[in-house]
């Protein structure tokens, strides 16, 4: 893992602004497959990120139609967690950084 | 999720578990949907590798326990909420190894579709395909009975 910390006496809040700015933004994408089930897919989301059906099935057709769909951004640590849980699910995720910031 | 348990012709679902074992086997050092792992560290790429490959062998060995001396006798299996995630993930495993392995012949678009006629595949084919499809009846299913019994 390669989150660092930054070493002030801040708050909860100012160390998370730290954080983003050392570590950046990261993106978890789910990428297409041919194979897993549209309902498997949308069952992933609810369980993974606790998506309402709605939000589900919008990055799953994201998925199904454009190939692909940010399903989570965020800190690195975490974003690494959840790519990890994907996989674990056989979902293909990928980790990008946020090269807009 | 209640406990269900499910009938299944012995006849039909038993050749299809050589076609699982066969598969489960080859999934023990291989992960069903090869990663892109890049943006990854060296040292966490290995130990992220050998933990997916941990929690697949333990959803394959999931699945494959409920074939057991009593779906053989009876052809009953049972789903509770100790093994249907293991089961559902199982089924995802092996359909991905069954496609890469045995089903590169049928176009994406009939894969995705299911839009394919068995009558019409080679007689090797048509084993590994209603495996295909049977696993993912399986999937169907529980993803039914999670959703009557989510509040």
């Amino acid at each position: 893992m390669t989150l660092v910390w930054a070493k002030t006496q801040t708050t909860p809040e100012a160390e998370t602004l730290t954080e983003l700015q050392l570590e950046g933004i990261w993106h978890v994408i789910v990428l297409n497959d041919p194979v897993n089930l549209m309902s498997y897919v949308v069952m992933v989301f609810k369980k993974v990120f606790g998506f309402d059906e709605v939000t589900a099935r919008k990055h799953m057709m994201e998925v199904h139609e454009q190939g692909r769909s940010v399903v989570w951004s965020g800190l690195r640590e975490k974003a690494e967690a959840y790519a990890h849980t994907l996989q674990q699910w056989h979902l293909t995720a990928v980790l990008e950084p946020d090269e807009t910031h | 999720m209640k406990r269900i348990e499910v009938r299944l012709s012995v006849t039909v679902v038993a050749p299809l578990l050589d076609v699982i074992r066969e598969l489960a086997e080859g999934l023990r050092t291989e992960l069903a949907a090869p990663q892109q792992l890049e943006q990854l560290d060296v040292e966490l790429r290995d130990a992220w590798q050998d933990d997916l490959l941990e929690s697949q062998n333990a959803d394959l060995k999931t699945l494959l326990d409920l074939f057991n001396e009593e779906f053989f006798r009876e052809g009953a299996i049972v789903l509770d909420e100790d093994n249907t995630d293991h089961v559902i993930r199982a089924c995802a495993a092996v359909r991905l190894a069954l496609r890469s392995n045995h089903l590169q012949t049928i176009d994406e678009e009939s894969m995705e579709s299911g839009n394919v006629d068995i009558e019409e595949l080679p007689e090797a084919t048509r084993k590994t395909f209603v495996c295909y499809l049977f696993l993912a009846t399986m999937q169907e299913l529980i993803i039914q009975h999670l959703e009557q019994s989510s509040p």
